[in-house]
Parts: structure tokens; C-alpha cells; sequence
């Protein structure tokens, strides 16, 4: 009996620290190539939503090739069929944008002023201070220099941009079509006594990926429908719209979460100026909506696929974000999920001697099979 | 790469139906398994699994002859396998680890299905699935016969 068998490995801190830095190190060479990084993570998003079906489909006995271009036929039209629908209602409103924009800013300034006057009133310290004055002054300022300082980037930026999320349906068909030749392309590469392990490591990574975007899509949903039903109640507008808006915001950590409170509050606030009571709640309903991520939906979603200590997770969030800013804040999770499965089973691999003999063993063999006639 | 393109064009259609595992499924179910399997080849002498390790996969021997054995004991095989056989089979059904070495006798060509796979075939085809199983259980019971009756004790 071998003598490698009978235990179970686990990874040890070297292992451990590799795989951090390796989460570091391709969190900055990602920040480099975004444009490209971007569009891909659409792109792998869009193939884990529509795996199911396609894997459905192939099951049925369809072929890969044309449950693809069913999947992706029937994808494209219900988008087409969701623009088709939506595009009169934008077209009335698109008009209006401009000047909704500005009554909700309005809106949220007035709220922000009504408050400081408050705490002014309350406390000393600011009323000395002239925190009302000042922000007013502030805003002001900002507003007065946006369109010459941030305007003519913003609109470069989405004109930049926009072209590269279109690579990322054609990005998601070719995954769906190609994905599977691709991972016997790869596993036909591998030396046959790492084979069964690697045929493990490709599965775990798979499971591991599709666990993490699909509790992604399910935790956005379970959020998006408290969001839409909390705001709902409070009578705020267009409550769904800026549920599904405020949870895929929330795809950000930290950051994501705070521009949605801010756009929950602009709204609320414009709808009911006069009373502020309906702001504080929807701060509330934020807040709750929060909590019940991080501790319920969370762990019954995205959590599940990981496996990762709450502790590390948490560190690993400030360390993407030191590392690679916005997109390290967003990747470090799925980067650090994939990359702790490849280590864990790299260390398995080389941290069993067994496993490389018998490699050197089948190389001896064939190397006897090639050079029998020379000699 | 240029091999992973020219794979798809010529999907090669091996002889699955020659294994006793998928002999009774039809031609349409044949080619849903064969998406799923890895083709693999082996020089004479060459371990395809050992004793002891974690078992991932299902083997089908397409050609060659493969030798179930002890670890160490390869000159006193317990089963001698030729093409249509297939081992390795437990580890499948319940990943405990490999009870024999699985060694070629010869050059060697083999498909693999692998447990995950086939785990997934069970929970959203359950045809294909109850197929295999049931050819399994089988094979199982036929072994399970000939153990007993080679210790001379009635079932």
C-alpha cells in the first residue's frame, strides 16, 4: 500500500501565501488590460445564466452547436423583445431626462441642507462651523464646473466603453458553443497520471465559477425584489426599477453599496420633499436590505460557492481594492475562489511523490517505446 | 490550437455500443454519453490507477489489454480486461478509494467518464443514467456470483 495514501491533504500556509499573492498579481495585471476584462466577466455572467438551458438542451439530444444558437437565438430575443417594449416609454421620457436628473439632484440637496440646518441647530460646534453654508458653497462649485471638468470624459469614457461590452454576447457564444471541446483540448494535454486530478481541479474550478455568478444572479434578484418591495410600501417611484439598479450597483463592495443608498435617498427625497420621515426609511430599508445580504442571502448564495472564512473574505475585499481599485473590489472574489482551487490542487499534485514517479515511470516507458530501433 | 479546431470537424464516432455498459441505450443516447468522455492512450506497463488513491473516474477499454492487480503484485493479476470491459467502476458510485492497481498489459486505448459527469447525468438524465446503473449493478451482482461460487458457498 502506498504510503502517500490514507490522509487527507490540506493546504499549508506557503501554499496559502501563494495563493494571495497569485490573487494580487492577477488582480494588477487585470487592472491593466480592463478593457478586455470587463467585457470577458460580462461575457462569463451571460454564459453561467444561459448554461442551464443550453446543457438542457444537449441532454435532450440537441447538438452542442445548435443548442447554442437556440440559447442564444432565444436570448437575443427576448432582449430585442424587452427593448421593443421598453423603447416607447424611453422614447417619451428621454426628454425629460435631463431636467428629472436635476429635480432629483435638487431634491437630494434640499434633503442634505434640511438636514445639516438640523444637527446646526442641535449642535453648536456646527452651526459655528457653517457646515450648511459651506456644503451649499461646495455643491455649488461642483455643479457650476461639471459639465467643462467631467462631462466631456464621462460621455469619452461611454463611448470608449460601449463597443467593448458588445463583445461580450459574441465573448458568451463561443464559451457556450466551444467551451466544452475546449476543456478535453486541455485536459488531452495533461500527462495520464495527473489526469484524474486535473479532471477534479477542472471540475471544481467549473463548480466553483458557476456557483459564484449564479448565486451573483440569484443574490441580485433577492435583492432587487426587498429593494423594489421596501421602497414600494414607503410609496417611493419606480421602486423596481431602482431595486435592480441598486443591487447590481451593490456587485461593487463597499463602493456599489453607497452609490445605491445615495440614488435610493436622491429619489426618495424629491418624491416627498416636505417629508423627511420617507428618506430616513428608505436610509432603513437600505441598511436592513444590507444586513440581510451579508447574513442570510449572502451565505445561502454566493457564500456557499466559495467556502472562504469570513475573516479572509473581508481582508481579501481591502486588499483588491488596494491592489487594483473598482475592478480589484469587484474580481478579488471569483480570482480568489479559482485560484485557491488551483493551488490546493498544485500542492496536491507535487506534495505527492507517488503521483511523480509513476509520471517518470510512463515518460521511461514511452522514451523505451520511441528509441527501441536506435540502439 | 490548431488541433482543438480540427478535433471538432472530425468528431471521431468510437465503438461505445461494444461496451456492455452502453449496449442497450440508443443511438442518440450514445452520442449525448460520448460528449462526456475522455480519450486516453497508455504504453504497456504503465499504471492507469493505483491502489489506495482517490478514484475520480470510470474506464472503458476500447483496445488493449489491462491487468487488475495488487500494488506490487502486477505478474499475479486478479482480472485480465480486453476491449468492451470497463473498471474502476466503484469509484463512481461511492469515490471510495481505488480497491486494485489497474495496469497495462499492452498498449492500451481507453474512454473515461468521469464521476462529476456522470453525477450530473444522473440528476437531469435519468435514462442514460438508470442505464448505466442498472448495467452496473449488473456487473456487480455477476462478480459478486462468481466470488462466492469460487469459495464454493451457495447464494
Amino acid at each position: 500500500m502506498n504510503e502517500a495514501r490514507g490522509y487527507r491533504y490540506r493546504s499549508g500556509p506557503l501554499v496559502w501565501a501563494l495563493v494571495i499573492a497569485g490573487t494580487c498579481l492577477v488582480l494588477f495585471l487585470f487592472q491593466k488590460i480592463l478593457w478586455l476584462v470587463l467585457p470577458f466577466l460580462l461575457a462569463v455572467v451571460i454564459y453561467y445564466l444561459l448554461l442551464p438551458m443550453q446543457e438542457h438542451l444537449v441532454l435532450r439530444g440537441v447538438s452542442r452547436a445548435h443548442a447554442t444558437n437556440l440559447v442564444s437565438l432565444g436570448a437575443f430575443g427576448v432582449l430585442v423583445g424587452g427593448m421593443a417594449l421598453a423603447f416607447p416609454w424611453l422614447a417619451a421620457h428621454a426628454v425629460g431626462w435631463q431636467e428629472s436628473a436635476m429635480r432629483y439632484l435638487q431634491g437630494g440637496l434640499f434633503f442634505v441642507v434640511q438636514a445639516l440646518y438640523q444637527l446646526e441647530g442641535r449642535f453648536d460646534m456646527l452651526a459655528d462651523a457653517h457646515v450648511s453654508t459651506e456644503f451649499v458653497r461646495q455643491v455649488a462649485e461642483l455643479i457650476d464646473s461639471f459639465a467643462s471638468k467631467y462631462l466631456g470624459p464621462l460621455a469619452v469614457g461611454v463611448a470608449a466603453w460601449t463597443p467593448l461590452f458588445l463583445l461580450s454576447p459574441f465573448i458568451a457564444y463561443f464559451m457556450l458553443r466551444d467551451g466544452s471541446a475546449f476543456r478535453h483540448f486541455l485536459i488531452r494535454a495533461v500527462p495520464n497520471a495527473f489526469f484524474e486530478r486535473t479532471l477534479y481541479l477542472f471540475d471544481q474550478v467549473d463548480r466553483t465559477a458557476r456557483l459564484y455568478f449564479q448565486g451573483l444572479l440569484a443574490l441580485t434578484l433577492l435583492d432587487a425584489l426587498c429593494l423594489a418591495a421596501g421602497l414600494w410600501w414607503l410609496g417611493v417611484s419606480a421602486p423596481l426599477l431602482l431595486g435592480v439598479v441598486t443591487a447590481v450597483l451593490a456587485w461593487i463592495p463597499y463602493v456599489g453599496s453607497v452609490l445605491g443608498c445615495l440614488l435610493v435617498v436622491l429619489v426618495a427625497a424629491t418624491d416627498f420633499p416636505e417629508v423627511p420621515q420617507v428618506a430616513y426609511g428608505a436610509i432603513a430599508l437600505f441598511i436592513v436590505v444590507r444586513i440581510l445580504d451579508d447574513f442570510l442571502f449572502m451565505p445561502m448564495t454566493v457564500g456557499r460557492s466559495l467556502k472562504l472564512h469570513p475573516l479572509l473574505t473581508v481582508v481579501m475585499i481591502f486588499v483588491g481594492g488596494a491592489v487594483a481599485g473598482i475592478s480589484g473590489l469587484m474580481l478579488v472574489l471569483p480570482v480568489l475562489g479559482v485560484i485557491m482551487v488551483l493551488g490546493e490542487t498544485i500542492g496536491q499534485v507535487l506534495d505527492d511523490p507517488r503521483l511523480m514517479a509513476r509520471h517518470l515511470h510512463a515518460r521511461q516507458l514511452r522514451q523505451a517505446v520511441v528509441s527501441r530501433d536506435l540502439y | 490550437m490548431f488541433k482543438f479546431f480540427q478535433a471538432r470537424r472530425g468528431d471521431e464516432n468510437p465503438p461505445l455500443r461494444s461496451c456492455c455498459l452502453f449496449s442497450a441505450l440508443p443511438a442518440r443516447d450514445i452520442q449525448i454519453v460520448q460528449g462526456f468522455l475522455h480519450a486516453r492512450h497508455y504504453q504497456a506497463g504503465e499504471v492507469i490507477f493505483d491502489e489506495g488513491e482517490e478514484g475520480q473516474a470510470l474506464y472503458i477499454l476500447m483496445s488493449g489489454q489491462v491487468g487488475i492487480c495488487r500494488q506490487g503484485a502486477e505478474n499475479t493479476p486478479l482480472a485480465m480486461l480486453g476491449p468492451g470491459d470497463f473498471f474502476g467502476e466503484m469509484a463512481i458510485l461511492d469515490g471510495a478509494p481505488r480497491m486494485a492497481q489497474a495496469r497495462a498489459r499492452s498498449p492500451v486505448e481507453v474512454l473515461v467518464l468521469f464521476r462529476g459527469d456522470f453525477l450530473n447525468l444522473m440528476d437531469d438524465h435519468a435514462r442514460i443514467a438508470s442505464h448505466i446503473a442498472l448495467e452496473l449493478a449488473r456487473q456487480l451482482g455477476d462478480r459478486l456470483r462468481r466470488t462466492v461460487n469460487a469459495q464454493g458457498v451457495q447464494p
